[in-house]
Parts: structure tokens; C-alpha cells; sequence
């Protein structure tokens, strides 16, 4: 239900549906007119947030730790695809196979899945290997657009691939040996620049400060658990979180921690926000403008606190960079979720489904990368020295 | 060496005692002392850049330590280890690219060529032409830069390759890498005295015919510049905000009409009042924080304010020696220097009110001279440095080339 947009981007993600989509009824106020439109309209839900839903269903930290135990030893996943399976392979299934590690980036599922095409290839020049990692990437995409980290992951691979490869290597198969070992390691680079975020943002926590925190962010949780660690004296506001309660299972952890923790409900940000020191939010993904998108209500938030003076932090891994230039709210396609109110929805109703929201730049205060501590402008040009 | 250990004591006492003062001087005194620091310590053959660096951090230490307020020192000190460090990259650079990959291990990422399968020489030129620069989406798939990580014990381990070269290669480079840490440390210290006239090259096409320009207190990069507008032949008129407590307003106005300028003097408090009909604020800048936050005298929040208020553009000018690389959010630099009651109250009037042996100790009127004030980047329009002009959130851009991202702690580290 999104408009036609001026972003380019977005453009070409739209040509092929166009068809489809035709002028006058796309999804107009109800496109199946059935009782309750929120429980059988699956066929449109957000893959991304479908994941996030289950790793949050069973992620407690000690469960992490077990599932991490059992992923310690890595040979598992080279032995998987490379010569036993017969059938024909397929990305999407081995990113499926890798999103469901919970402790996995989207980015990460998404760089290892194309390390298993390179491995997989037959091809024997760079260039054949570069259109197969194309081929696989654009179905990755087409498979999940809502999935803001999945895409970015792939360019980043795609972009490594073009740049390093035609320039520095003379020997093809080392150059594939090469990339397979770069991609692995790029899980222990994802897990480093999470360390890294919240080592640079341990200055921003002073003692006796009240954090607001919006959404269930591993980079946050890392940040908090840290200044935690750190003996740092703080104390958490956790929104609710709806529809799918986020904010309750990161109240756990970190109550778990010892830290003191208060459960607001969603609509009570404005009313506590002059007791709120700074708000710390993650990010589905970062877009050119400087902007993130992120979980509803991150938005409203921002724009509570901007009137209220208080700063924004966010924190996120570079590689949720991602080459989007959202005008709008309506810019970017819908990431539908389901949502459960508890009673029937009356027939005739609409249900506002989308997962996410954007938050223009001019909103944010800082971002907490692994690149360092950035003004929300520095990403476009970060992106700009990748992409040009 | 007793010597240097005397003339930084020397200057860590000056500090201390605010002999030395204003962001121009300090800096300009740290850079010479750094270099004849530089200039006096004996090299080992391998790990020099981890010995100079070592020392540097240790002089450092003491000098931040002394005034921590005045944060161009410690900005000096980061200037200097970052020149050390390129120039230490370069060297190795150069020489790896003239032995082939017969790699060069006396930088401080040994470990990290150590480790690396010989691959081509292109690549590992790469990679150690990208250890320096901050890290970037480029680089994040390369290899992870371990040089945080490495610590400098490991470039004494790996020195058993270069002991086969020859001595007199060694004594050479020694030398050599030594004199270009000294020529840089040269060229900063040119850089830092000449920043006045590179930034007034700039006046002229920033004040226009018949402007009305508002400064507050008295800065010298800012008389400069409005000299440099006048002498351009540009007219315009110039309204001095005192700067209270210090009235340096005073000066500067007097030094602004010898010059020939048309100058109005207002008090502080009449700079709302005065600012609908000012088409610039021109201020100079104490420090330029990382997020483009501006540490200034005290009183130029409200002049910013008043100025965003009116939508006058609010410019800062200042050299490249005061951009500094830390955050205002660290609690180490929203320290402010509290100064005299005596600039404010004539202590024979109110001797009575602060008599601290009555009340049991605690008078009942205080005095508070703060120094500076902090205004937030999203009220300053334009920074004009000796660089050229650049908005706020531009200054991280300037800072990931001047500094590198080891060095913004300059503690030592714990040699463990």
C-alpha cells in the first residue's frame, strides 16, 4: 500500500511487481474481506520479523550460551553443503539455515549463505563467479525485501568481491579461497563490532543516568551488559514493545543482570521522558540520509525527545548501512507483521501492520558503530566511499 | 636526558599555573617541546616508532594532566603521534615496496604480517597502506586491524629478520625516520602559526559590503579576520559584545578602530537586543569537539541562541590545533576553569558577604566565574578553519585525518 516514490532504489524493486499492482486497487481499505484480516493475511508477512519473532521466543541468555556451546565448533556448516547434499543447492535455503542461528546477524546469514555459493561454484573465472554471486543475491533480496540488513549484507559481499578480487589476485582459486575464508569470518567480525560499539559507548553512561530503551537490540543489550559490567550505576526504561513484547524479554535480561529496570507502556514515553537521561534505540537497518529504520514507535520517541532536548543514541553495526534514501514514512515497502489484539477485529477494520518506522536524521543525535562514534551525515558518505 | 625531563616539568608547571594560556600558545609550545623530545630520545635499531610513541605518551600524560582544560595540548600530542605513525607506515611502506615482500617487521602490526599467508605483495601493500586510515565499510571485510590489539612487545619479538640486514642499513633508517617525524613536527608547528593568515584569506568572501557583523569578547583569529576583510577594502561595521568579566571587548574594539573599522561597543545583555539588525556573528572558539560542538568563552550559548532565534548565520573561527577528537560527553572535558571572583566584585564592597567567619563557614554569597560555555553544534552555521569552511558535522571528517583512533586515549598503557 505503499505510493510509487521518487527513490530510485525503490524504483527498481517495484518494476517487476508492477504488473500486479495495478492503478486503482492495489490493497485499497480491504483486500480480503474476510472477519479478521489480520490473522490470514500471513501471506505478506515480513519474513525478517518472522525470524526476529522466533529467535526472541526462545533467546534467554542462558539458552544463548547453550546454543552458542553447540555452534562452537565450526566445521558443521562446511561439511553441510560442500559434497554430500545431492540436490541442486539453493541460497535461499542455506540462508534459511543460517538465519535460524539466533545469535546470527541478518547480514551474517546472508554473507555465509553467498560464501556457500562461491564454494558451490563451478565456474572458473572471476567473472562467472561474479554473475553467479549476483544471480544468488538478487534472489536473496527478492526472497525478503523487508529485511533492511539482508540486502546491505550482500552489496557489502558483492562490493568486496568486485573490488579485491580483479585487483590483487592472480590466481583464481586462491582468490575463492580467499573470499570463502573472509565471508566465514565474517560472523567473528559481526560479534567484534558489537564489542566494539559498546566499548566507545561506555563514555556516554554516566552514573546515576536513566536510560530509555525501545526494542529488543542485541547491540544495546551488549552496550548495557557492559556499562553493567563496568560497575556503571544507571537505571533502564524498557517500553513495552508491542505487538510482540520485545521490551518484556529485554526487562528480563536485564533484570537478570541486576540492573534496575522499569516497564513503560508504549504511549507512556512522553509522560516519563523529563526523568530520562538519553534514549539508546538499535536499528534494522541504517539508511543513507543518516535516518534508521526501526521498530514502531522509535520515531515518536525520537520526536518526544528532540522536543524535550534529550539526546538520541543509536547503536548499530556498519553493516546495516544500507543504500536506501527513504523520503517518507510510506517511502519504503511495508514489513507486515501480524498483530494480535485479543479480541476479534471487526469485519471493515484496518489494521496498521507495518513492523518499522523511519527516523529522519535530524532526529538522532550520534550513532554508536564499530566505524567509531558518528554524526548521522557521516553515513552517506561511508556508503559513498564503498559505492563510487 | 635530563634535560627534556627539566624542560617538560618546566612546562607542566607553566601549565598548571596558567603561565601559559589561550589554545595559540599552548599549542605552539607543546609542538616544540614535543620535538625537541622527539629530537633528544635514543632510538633502539627495532621499534623505534614503539619507543618514540612511548615517549611521547609519556610527556603527554603529564602535560593533560597539568591543565586539563586546555584541551589544545592534548590535541598537539595526538597530531604528533599520529605523525609519528604515518611516517613510521611510509617508511616501512617505501622500504617493503623496494624488498619485495621480504617484510619489514619493526612497525607495531608485526603480528598482524606474521600471520598472513604470502598472497601478493599488492595485497599486503594494501593492507598496511590501510592499518592507519580510520576503519571504514571498505575495510570491513579486509582484514580486522589488529594494531589496537598487538601490543608493542610483539615488534621486539620479530625483529630476528631484521637483525640480518646490515647495521649500517639500520643506523640509516633510525636516522631517517627520526628526521621526518621532526621536519612534520616542523611543518605543525608552521601550520599552527600561520593558521591566522590562512583563515583571513577567507574573510572576503564571507563579509560582504555594508554587513554588520557581531563578535563578543576578543579573539585574535577574529580580529585577523575582520582586518583582513577591511584591508580588502570591504566596508562594513563591527559591533563588540564587552565579554564580561574580562571586558577584552574593550581591546579588541580599540585594536579594531586603529585598523579603521567602524565599531560599536554593547554590553553583554544587549545582544538580543542588537542581533535583528547583525547580518553575521563572527566568534573565535576555545576548542571544536568531535560532534561539532563548539567549547567557548563564556557567554557565546546565548549569543548563539539569540542568533538562531533571528536566523543569523553563527560563525566560528578557528585553527586546526583546536578541533579536538574527544566527545563533550566525557566528563574529563566538560571540566571548566573557574576563575577569581575578582574579575566580577571588588572584594573591599563585599568583603562582609563572604566572610567566612560568620555562619559557620559557609558565607551567604558566592562567586562563579566560569570560563567557557558549550554551544551545541546545531546552533553553529559554519566553522571556518585553515582548511576552509565546513559545517558541523563535517569537523569528524577533519578529525579522522589529523588524528588516529589509538591515540585518543593517550594514556600509556599498562606495560603488562
Amino acid at each position: 500500500m505503499w505510493r510509487r516514490s521518487a527513490s530510485f532504489v525503490l524504483e527498481k524493486y517495484q518494476l517487476p511487481s508492477s504488473p500486479m499492482e495495478s492503478p486503482k486497487s492495489p490493497q485499497s481499505p480491504n483486500p480480503n474481506p474476510n472477519p479478521i484480516p489480520n490473522l490470514n493475511s500471513t501471506h505478506g508477512i515480513s519474513a525478517y520479523y518472522q525470524t526476529r519473532a522466533e529467535h526472541h521466543g526462545v533467546v534467554t541468555s542462558d539458552w544463548l550460551a547453550q546454543a552458542q556451546a553447540a555452534v562452537e565448533p565450526p566445521s558443521p556448516p562446511s561439511e553441510r553443503t560442500s559434497p554430500g547434499s545431492g540436490k541442486p543447492f539453493s541460497v535461499i535455503e542455506e540462508f534459511n539455515y543460517w538465519r535460524k542461528k539466533p545469535d546470527l546477524a541478518e547480514a551474517v546469514a546472508a554473507i555465509m549463505a553467498l560464501a556457500a555459493v562461491i564454494r558451490s561454484s563451478n565456474g572458473t573465472t572471476m567473472m562467472e563467479l561474479e554473475i553467479e554471486l549476483k544471480t544468488a543475491s538478487d534472489a536473496l533480496k527478492k526472497g525478503d525485501r523487508s529485511s533492511i540488513s539482508l540486502s546491505a549484507g550482500c552489496d557489502l559481499f558483492m562490493r568486496y568481491v568486485t573490488r579485491t578480487s580483479a585487483l590483487e589476485y592472480e590466481d583464481f582459486n586462491a582468490a575463492k579461497l580467499r573470499l570463502i575464508e573472509r565471508a566465514e569470518r565474517f560472523g567473528e567480525i559481526s560479534l567484534k563490532a558489537r564489542r566494539t560499539i559498546a566499548m566507545l559507548s561506555q563514555d556516554f553512561i554516566f552514573d546515576g543516568c536513566t536510560i530509555l530503551v525501545h526494542g529488543f537490540s542485541r547491540v544495546v543489550l551488549e552496550i548495557l551488559k557492559l556499562a553493567a559490567s563496568n560497575r556503571k550505576l544507571f537505571r533502564v526504561f524498557c517500553t513495552e514493545g508491542r505487538p510482540d513484547r520485545t521490551g518484556l524479554r529485554l526487562s528480563n535480561e536485564l533484570a537478570a543482570l541486576g540492573i534496575p529496570v522499569k516497564l513503560l507502556i508504549d504511549s507512556a514515553v512522553a509522560y516519563t521522558m523529563d526523568e530520562v537521561d538519553m534514549i539508546f534505540v538499535g536499528a534494522d537497518g541504517v539508511v543513507e540520509s543518516g535516518g534508521i529504520l526501526n521498530m514502531m514507535g522509535t520515531y515518536q520517541i525520537a520526536l518526544v525527545a528532540h522536543s524535550m532536548n534529550k539526546p538520541v543514541y543509536v547503536a548499530a553495526e556498519s553493516y546495516k548501512f544500507a543504500r536506501l534514501y527513504p523520503l517518507d514514512q510510506k517511502d519504503l515497502e511495508p514489513a507486515i507483521r501480524p498483530i494480535d489484539f485479543g479480541v476479534p477485529i471487526p469485519s471493515g477494520v484496518e489494521v496498521e501492520e507495518c513492523a518499522r518506522d523511519y527516523t529522519p536524521p535530524q532526529y538522532l543525535t550520534l550513532l554508536f558503530t564499530d566505524l567509531g562514534v558518528l554524526t548521522p551525515s557521516v553515513v552517506s558518505d561511508e556508503l559513498i566511499r564503498l559505492y563510487l | 636526558m635530563p634535560d627534556v625531563q627539566a624542560l617538560v616539568g618546566d612546562f607542566a608547571l607553566k601549565l598548571k599555573r596558567r603561565k601559559v594560556e589561550g589554545s595559540h600558545a599552548s599549542a605552539r609550545q607543546t609542538a616544540e617541546l614535543l620535538r625537541s623530545v622527539v629530537s633528544q630520545q635514543r632510538l633502539p635499531h627495532a621499534g623505534q616508532a614503539a619507543v618514540l610513541i612511548d615517549a611521547v605518551r609519556a610527556v603527554g600524560e603529564q602535560l593533560i594532566a597539568a591543565n586539563p582544560v586546555e584541551l589544545a595540548v592534548g590535541n598537539i600530542i595526538r597530531r604528533v603521534l599520529h605523525i609519528i605513525r604515518e611516517e613510521d607506515l611510509s617508511s616501512t611502506t617505501t622500504a617493503m615496496e623496494g624488498l619485495g615482500l621480504s617484510a619489514d617487521s619493526d612497525d607495531d602490526n608485526a603480528g598482524d604480517h606474521e600471520d598472513r599467508p604470502a598472497l601478493s605483495a599488492a595485497a599486503v601493500a594494501a593492507a598496511a597502506r590501510s592499518a592507519l586510515r580510520a576503519p571504514s565499510l571498505h575495510t570491513l571485510l579486509e582484514d580486522i586491524p589488529e594494531s589496537a590489539a598487538v601490543p608493542h612487545a610483539s615488534s621486539s619479538g620479530g625483529d630476528s629478520e631484521g637483525k640480518s640486514k646490515s647495521a649500517a642499513d639500520k643506523s640509516l633508517k633510525s636516522r631517517k625516520l627520526k628526521h621526518d617525524v621532526i621536519e612534520a613536527i616542523n611543518e605543525l608547528i608552521q601550520d599552527i602559526d600561520t593558521c591566522h593568515e590562512q583563515i583571513s584569506e577567507q574573510a572576503v568572501e564571507h563579509i560582504h559590503q555594508n554587513e554588520v557583523i557581531l563578535t563578543l569578547g576578543r579573539s585574535r583569529t577574529v580580529k585577523e579576520f575582520l582586518c583582513a576583510a577591511k584591508e580588502k577594502k570591504r566596508s562594513f561595521r563591527v559591533f563588540v559584545a564587552e565579554g564580561a568579566p574580562r571586558y577584552q571587548g574593550h581591546v579588541l574594539a580599540k585594536e579594531l578602530v586603529t585598523k579603521g573599522l567602524q565599531t560599536t561597543i554593547i554590553t553583554d545583555s544587549a545582544v538580543f537586543a542588537m542581533i535583528s539588525r547583525v547580518n553575521m556573528v563572527i566568534v573565535g572558539a576555545h576548542a571544536i569537539m568531535a560532534n561539532g560542538g563548539v567549547i567557548a568563552p563564556v557567554g557565546l550559548n546565548m549569543v548563539a541562541l539569540a542568533a538562531r532565534r533571528h536566523a543569523v548565520p553563527f560563525v566560528v573561527v578557528a585553527g586546526s590545533h583546536k578541533l579536538c577528537p574527544l566527545y563533550p560527553h566525557n566528563p574529563e572535558v566538560l571540566l571548566n576553569d573557574l576563575r577569581s571572583p575578582a574579575d566580577l566584585l571588588d572584594f573591599d564592597e563585599f568583603s562582609d558577604c563572604m566572610d567566612f567567619a560568620s555562619r559557620g563557614g559557609s558565607p551567604l554569597l558566592h562567586v562563579v566565574n566560569p570560563t567557557f560555555d558549550y554551544v551545541p553544534p546545531n546552533l553553529v552555521s559554519l566553522f571556518i578553519t585553515d582548511t576552509g569552511g565546513h559545517n558541523p558535522s563535517y569537523m569528524y571528517r577533519l578529525i579522522a585525518d589529523y588524528y588516529s583512533a589509538d591515540d585518543l586515549v593517550v594514556k600509556r598503557r599498562s606495560t603488562s
